[in-house]
């Protein structure tokens, strides 16, 4: 019982809208691990009797055309629609912290050529180059995540380069040098660990953007594929429901969606401030 | 606190965003299928008309398509004409007459003039004609028992075969029964059917425009030989889905035949806006594939038994579509219509909804299947919203009767290759597909399960059942052939080569004040806006 007022004044130091944010990822995050447990039906099953229904005791959000219900859909979803965000950004934390760190490390051509490269890959618009990628190998959510990770790692190569060069130039840098260390060992084993928090930060900005990115080339089709329940997906098959005035099953993923962006934004941009991420 | 009330706005939101209750399906054992529309009673000066996509060409030799024929056929017309009823008669051509099975003369009208005014000749039908044969052509598999077509005298053209070929008739009231004014078409060379070039043709409407991707009109053809049409113009935009039903909800179309029966749905007791429903040859059906999951019939036949099909129905098309035992709809009664009927009414192996002695019986073949799937059975489909309940209700179907089943969605276009390359089929056993014949006769339908059709998928082999097919093509009288197409029909359901879920009605949306055109099919094969227009005041 003393944990509860402990924890109180460190909520109520947070503003109203961030600590609501931060309930509701949270909620959405234990709906996502416990979704075998709080789904009323399996996910892909189906009642062709109870297509289309409205909110019920039996379906708390409804159904969609195939009367599956709407509810345990979203939270299986929630799997896809958190997790594929996290390897997303994984793949484009990778590249980008490498290329960031090296060009910031060796400056001169090195910067330059990355750069330029950053540079042409940023002013490419980057869901044509995704689609580009799923033309070459294939549409499916693997091929999705990581050319929407390619497609990330040049905004997180520019975010690592000017936050690596603030830090290269810092004393305890030249004192690892004047001790003979290496320069891989001085950036990977020091510099690296000291720009984690703003890049993380900075991740955590970039999360509701993956997450729509993610939800947008599923509804064009070229992400997960049905039965999964992928809310991106789940907007476009209950798109073709909106003509015969059933709404849920476009709006109750929409909604998700949306409000876990914002959600992930408050938080984002709260973090980032603590962390001195953003600039 | 602004949070509440948009709390209470999405609750309020959600607890009416179901679908209106009791609005939503038809019954499709009150679903009354009409031939034709009201006559209508006053002419109308323009009629904008909704395709679901533009066409690529109007040149139908090089691609059909539902858009591209229902351009056309006011523009075009036919050695034959495809009726309201689906029956078909003489039209360009002024009879017909086999003086031997293998033989088959037309006398063509002598008062057909094409829209730059010069006459059709026997010299234009016999061009027209072999340009379909044409083996790089669309309509080439319908001249396959064809040996030779001559002119054989100033307005005859005669047709002989390999083998008598009960079909050739009706496919001349299809579009391998176009005439085209030779000149014209040789003129415009290969931009015969784009963008710019004439239409080449006799029928009530000329083309007037095509704006490439805006619209397409055609005008009254003032000169036309027989009753004018009461419109002055049509022009045609292409819409889908939402778009469509907004178009026509606003006022902004005045009517569709159209592919989807979700958009019928959207208009079922609204005003303004009156829904018709004819007879089609389509059906939704589920095709095995080359990959073998289901090459054992029992495996299909139990399939067929579990399926829902009244589900599939009423969750997929609002109920309009009709369970259904034969992969092909009723409009492909062009003759012998109680025969078949009747006959439909003893196919037994496809419930509308299985019942537990079905399942049990389901469960029993595929025990006894001496092929049985190695791993789970792949259901290849796209992602329009009644084709996704179709490939739902037939994975659930297979768990039901002890098969795994998973399901393959690919894009629309995608899914269209399905059915052109076997390349596209090798991942999947079974598609989720809708299927039409141009031909008012079922057997259009049958012969493509012949040994060594293309449209064979599954391999299918009965050298009895091709034999019967062979007797029935060659046989032209027609109550012998419904006899004989009825002995096919049950040696195809038996075998359950396509495992058939329901007839598709064709349906017709029209402004509340506008009336004419036929309610069924035939609207591809004939002018059907030339009886459009307004009703009595």
């Amino acid at each position: 019982m003393t944990a509860l007022p402990a924890v109180l004044p460190a909520v109520s130091r947070r503003p109203a809208g961030v600590v609501a944010a931060a309930v509701v990822l949270a909620a959405m995050a234990v709906a996502a691990i416990a979704a075998p447990l709080l789904a009323p039906y399996e996910p892909d099953a189906i009642d062709l009797s109870a297509s289309l229904a409205g909110t019920s005791g039996t379906h708390l959000l409804g159904t969609d055309a195939s009367g599956q219900d709407l509810l345990s859909r979203l939270l299986y979803g929630a799997r896809t629609s958190l997790v594929a965000p996290v390897v997303l950004l994984a793949v484009a934390a990778m590249i980008g912290v490498s290329l960031g760190l090296l060009a910031a490390w060796h400056g001169g051509w090195v910067d330059t050529v990355v750069s330029r490269l950053t540079d042409v890959m940023y002013a490419f618009p980057g869901l044509l180059f995704v689609v580009l990628i799923i033309a070459v190998f294939g549409g499916g959510m693997t091929t999705s995540v990581l050319a929407l990770g390619l497609a990330f790692a040049p905004t997180v190569a520019k975010y690592t380069r000017s936050v690596a060069r603030a830090e290269i130039v810092k004393s305890y840098v030249d004192a690892y040098r004047v001790q003979g260390m290496g320069g891989f060992r001085i950036c990977c084993g020091y510099v690296a660990p000291n720009l984690a928090r703003s890049v993380v930060g900075y991740l955590v900005v970039l999360f509701g953007e993956a997450l729509m990115s993610l939800a947008t080339l599923s509804y064009l089709g070229f992400g997960a594929q049905p039965p999964s329940s992928d809310w991106g997906l789940m907007v476009q098959q209950g798109q073709a429901s909106i003509v015969l005035g059933a709404l849920l099953p476009a709006l109750v993923p929409g909604v998700a969606i949306a409000v876990v962006v914002v959600s992930f934004n408050v938080v984002g941009v709260w973090a980032a401030d603590r962390l001195g991420t953003r600039r | 606190m602004k949070l509440i009330p948009a709390l209470g706005v999405l609750a309020l939101v959600s607890a009416c965003a179901g679908a209106p209750s009791g609005a939503r399906t038809t019954d499709p054992a009150t679903l009354t299928l009409t031939d034709l529309t009201p006559k209508a009673a006053a002419p109308v000066e323009r009629v904008n008309w909704l395709v679901e996509s533009e066409p690529d060409t109007l040149d139908l030799d090089t691609q059909g398509g539902a858009p591209a024929s229902t351009v056309v056929s006011n523009i075009c017309e036919r050695l034959l004409q495809v009726q309201p009823d689906m029956t078909i008669k003489p039209w360009l051509a002024r009879s017909t007459a086999n003086p031997d099975p293998k033989t088959l003369v037309l006398t063509l009208r002598d008062d057909v003039k094409f829209h730059d005014g010069s006459p059709m000749t026997a010299d234009d039908v016999l061009f027209s004609l072999k340009r379909h044969a044409d083996p790089a052509n669309e309509q080439s598999d319908e001249f396959g028992r064809v040996a030779s077509i001559d002119q054989t005298g100033p307005l005859e053209i005669t047709v002989r075969f390999t083998q008598p070929d009960a079909l050739f008739t009706q496919a001349l009231a299809g579009d391998a029964g176009l005439v085209y004014n030779r000149e014209q078409v040789e003129a415009a060379g290969k931009d015969f059917g784009t963008p710019g070039s004439g239409d080449a043709c006799s029928g009530p409407f000329t083309l007037s425009s095509w704006k490439s991707g805006d619209s397409i009109t055609i005008k009254r053809h003032d000169a036309y030989r027989g009753e004018k049409p009461l419109a002055g113009e049509v022009v045609f935009r292409w819409a889908s889905d939402s778009a469509l039903v907004n178009a026509l909800a606003t006022g902004a179309a005045d009517g569709v035949f159209v592919d989807s029966l979700a958009t019928a749905t959207a208009f079922e007791g609204k005003q303004g806006v009156d829904r018709y429903f004819g007879p089609s040859t389509a059906a939704l059906v589920l095709i095995p594939t080359e990959r073998g999951g289901l090459k054992d019939p029992k495996i299909r036949t139990a399939l067929s038994l579990a399926l829902d099909r009244q589900g599939i129905s009423d969750a997929g098309f609002g109920g309009l579509a009709q369970p259904w035992a034969t992969p092909v709809g009723s409009g492909a009664w062009g003759y012998a219509k109680e025969a078949f009927a009747a006959a439909q009414k003893d196919l037994t192996d496809a419930p509308a909804r299985p019942t537990d002695a079905d399942l049990v019986r389901a469960k029993q073949l595929v025990h006894e299947a001496t092929h049985k799937p190695s791993g789970p059975i792949v259901i290849g489909t796209d992602s329009k919203q009644g084709r996704t309940v179709m490939a739902n209700a037939a994975r659930d179907a297979l768990r039901r009767i002890g098969l795994d089943a998973e399901i393959k969605t690919v894009p629309t276009p995608k899914y269209s290759e399905f059915y052109g390359e076997a390349a596209a089929r090798k991942d999947i056993d079974l598609l989720v597909a809708d299927w039409y014949i141009s031909k008012s006769d079922p057997i259009g339908l049958y012969d493509n399960a012949i040994s060594g059709s293309s449209n064979n998928w599954v391999g299918f082999a009965d050298p009895q059942y091709d034999q019967a097919v062979q007797e029935a093509l060659s046989t032209l009288d027609d109550s012998r052939r419904a006899a004989l197409v009825i002995d096919v029909q049950r040696r195809y359901t038996q075998a359950a080569v396509w495992i058939s879920v329901a007839q598709v009605p064709n349906t017709l949306l029209i402004d509340h004040e506008l009336t004419g055109p036929p309610a069924s099919m035939a609207y591809l094969y004939s002018p059907w806006a030339a009886a459009l227009g307004k009703k009595a005041s």
